[in-house]
């Protein structure tokens, strides 16, 4: 494990992870297309476990807390995929659309 | 003496079982009012006894008797109670008498009428203010009596509740009486906060030595007497007594002519040795006594309403009183209150006597009434001899006894000279009315075709009033005091022997000048308004200037009706608009606007467009993010 602090940074990961955070955010901003929008909440997610597992491995190793985080939130992003794609289908079913924009009964 | 609590309970008790149940009782419960007035009358006249043991030799100075009404410790203890002395019982007697001979009067005047039982029950109510008025030995006491009264006052003159005329004169009565009030209170505040206490013995014993702060003094002694003005029709707050007239007959001789308007007499005798301590209020007292006196007196020659008249010359009768107190002869006050009871009520009852066999009150429509009222007639020239002032009539000795206390009182004799003025004024203007109602030629022939004498019940009691009015005058004499069980004549009742003249000296030069300018005033008044009054319609044509302005009462009640268009309803239209506009529309109902378009505003915020709530939370991630954990570097 030395090796892995004498050589990388912990900076570099959390500069990553904030990269590809921000890069998730802007698609779930940006995009159109309700699936992107879950992709891009996929980027999100793991993002964060990047984080995790880097402040686990460089701060405390022998205390596995940011590895298992990373571990329920890859699960919990699978079942919530799962159920969101479910819910995108019904909605263009319903509405013919996959587009957020074009979604907005619920308004004033 | 310590039951006299027992006299205004016993018409309050009446009060209450008429109002409640008079439609049921028989002749709507008339006889329960009488019968308790005259137990209350034969109750004074105990107590009458009770004060003669008491007096002596002249030294009595009254008895007190109270009850604990608030305590608050060291801040608020109230006491309140009777209090009984030589006035007390003079205004004890003249009500309940009074009070007894217009309620025999009224079975007979008011018969028939739909609200009978509710006449007798608020006549009930006003004795039994009135008497707690003068019993009162407090001031909060005697306040809470004297808005009573004047709420009866007004119940009873807009008893015609059918009549605008009547709505609007009840109403004219309360609010200028009220403006009265008001000042009443403040002064009645003022000696609270000075001397900590109501009761009106020990605020006189306080005054006397000097322990009041002048300055306060004298503003409570200006407000007490503003109250005094007002409900004793004292100048400017006159103008609500010949308006009163509006209310039934009775009502005009019970209590505008015999006890209410006396009520600030009566205040004003009660606490003279206070207003004797304030510099220059005697003079006020005089001064505002004279205007009223001559003015009525100026303004009484030219009314054509027989009630109008007696109602002038009540106001004339109050000024004097008024004056009397000034140079601070009480007793002379007390006995010209005394007599002037029986006089004025017996003119007023006799006057309504006349209305109610001629259904007419203008003297135009009157004349030749003498042959066809043989009671009423002669009672209304014995009454009006006496408001005169003719010799040896009551009227008489109570007016030289008033100018004998101007003579040798301590206001100077400009004031004596004016009442002089006005004695044949007042001779003059009771003659005219006189004449023109009751001799001459009849004006209306319909009108004398149908009068007739009043049944017993109505001329009973003004034949008693109008005895009364002959003798009454003669209790000044020392002889006749002894002989009714005092132990002096009228003067050395009232004032007890430290205090005051114990015997009536006469000033000869005034009074024989008294007697002979009344009898030329009266010569005079037979020679203008006799047979077709000529000499009348020269002098209203000599001077129509005079005339109008007599006839008009001085344009003082059109002056306070502009005073009260322009500024009283003016400022209540610039109060009703800042309301209006700026309180509701601005304030309240601006603000909910003004919410309600912010609201209305907002709205657009919800899109519906998941992407902008998605903006939303990042946005507030990132602004937590900063405020929360940006300071730590």
């Amino acid at each position: 494990m030395e090796s892995v602090h004498a050589s990388i940074p912990l900076s570099n990961f959390i500069v990553l992870s904030s990269i590809l955070f921000s890069i998730g955010v802007y698609g779930v901003l940006a995009r159109r297309n309700a699936v992107l929008m879950l992709m891009s909440v996929e980027l999100m997610l793991n993002a964060v476990s990047i984080n995790m597992v880097a402040f686990a491995v460089y701060t405390a190793p022998t205390f596995f807390v940011g590895i298992i985080f990373a571990v329920f939130v890859i699960t919990i992003a699978a079942a919530e995929v799962g159920l969101a794609l479910a819910i995108v289908l019904r909605v263009f079913r319903n509405r013919g659309t996959a587009n957020v924009d074009e979604i907005d009964t619920l308004k004033w | 003496m310590g039951d006299a609590w027992v006299l205004p309970a016993l018409p309050i008790a009446g009060f209450v079982v008429l109002l409640l149940f008079s439609p049921w009782l028989p002749r709507k419960g008339d006889w329960l009012a009488i019968g308790l007035m005259a137990l209350a009358f034969v109750l004074v006249l105990v107590i009458g006894r009770d004060v003669q043991n008491a007096i002596g030799d002249g030294n009595f100075h009254g008895v007190a008797r109270s009850w604990q009404w608030s305590n608050i410790p060291g801040a608020l203890e109230i006491r309140m109670g009777t209090f009984v002395d030589q006035i007390t019982l003079v205004m004890l007697f003249v009500v309940t008498l009074v009070a007894t001979m217009m309620m025999v009067y009224s079975t007979s005047y008011m018969h028939g009428d739909r609200r009978y039982g509710w006449f007798f029950a608020i006549v009930s109510l006003f004795v039994a203010s009135m008497l707690t008025l003068v019993l009162a030995d407090n001031l909060l006491l005697l306040y809470f009596a004297w808005e009573l009264v004047g709420l009866c006052s007004m119940l009873l003159i807009g008893y015609y509740n059918d009549k605008q005329s009547a709505a609007e004169a009840a109403k004219k009565a309360f609010i200028t009486t009220r403006v009265g009030d008001v000042g009443l209170l403040i002064g009645i505040i003022i000696l609270f906060t000075q001397t900590h206490t109501f009761n009106i013995q020990q605020i006189l014993h306080m005054a006397e030595a000097g322990d009041i702060n002048s300055k306060w003094l004298t503003g409570a002694a200006i407000c007490m007497f503003a109250g005094a003005c007002g409900k004793s029709a004292q100048f400017p707050l006159h103008v609500w007594l010949p308006d009163a007239m509006e209310g039934p007959t009775p009502v005009s001789a019970l209590i505008h002519a015999a006890t209410m308007v006396v009520a600030g007499v009566y205040l004003v005798a009660r606490m003279l040795p206070l207003f004797e301590v304030v510099n220059g209020m005697p003079e006020l007292i005089t001064v505002i006594g004279l205007i009223t006196t001559l003015g009525a007196a100026l303004i009484g020659l030219t009314q054509r309403d027989i009630k109008r008249v007696v109602a002038y010359s009540t106001l004339n009768s109050l000024g004097l009183m008024m004056v009397a107190l000034g140079s601070g002869a009480v007793g002379a006050a007390m006995l010209y209150l005394f007599v002037h009871a029986f006089f004025k009520a017996s003119l007023f009852l006799a006057s309504g006597s006349v209305i109610h066999a001629t259904e007419e009150q203008e003297v135009d429509k009157l004349g030749g009434l003498w042959s066809k009222m043989p009671i009423t007639a002669p009672v209304f020239v014995i009454g009006a001899a006496a408001m005169a002032g003719l010799i040896p009539l009551s009227g008489f000795w109570a007016k030289d006894e008033i100018l004998a206390g101007l003579y040798h009182g301590p206001i100077d004799h400009a004031a004596l000279v004016l009442v002089l003025i006005s004695l044949p004024i007042t001779a003059l203007y009771m003659t005219r009315v006189v004449l023109l109602t009751f001799f001459g030629e009849p004006k209306d022939h319909h009108v004398f075709e149908h009068a007739h004498e009043s049944p017993p019940a109505m001329t009973a009691p003004i034949a008693i009033l109008a005895v009364l009015t002959v003798v009454g005058g003669f209790v000044i004499f020392e002889g006749v005091g002894k002989a009714l069980g005092f132990h002096s004549g009228w003067l050395g009742f009232v004032y007890n022997a430290a205090e005051g003249p114990e015997q009536f000296k006469v000033v000869w030069w005034l009074s024989i000048f008294s007697v002979v300018s009344v009898g030329a005033s009266i010569l005079a008044g037979a020679w203008i308004w006799g047979g077709a009054a000529e000499p009348s319609k020269r002098a209203a044509a000599f001077s129509p200037f005079f005339y109008r302005m007599s006839l008009n009462r001085f344009y003082v009640d059109e002056l306070y009706q502009l005073i009260i268009d322009k500024v009283v309803l003016a400022s209540g239209r610039a109060v009703a608009w800042f309301d209006r506009a700026i309180v509701n529309d601005s304030g309240v109902n601006g603000t909910g606007e003004a919410t309600g378009y912010l609201g209305f505003l907002a709205k657009y915020s919800q899109t519906g467009k998941i992407p902008n709530y998605a903006l939303g939370i990042v946005v507030g991630v990132v602004v937590i993010a900063i405020v929360a954990f940006g300071y730590r570097t």
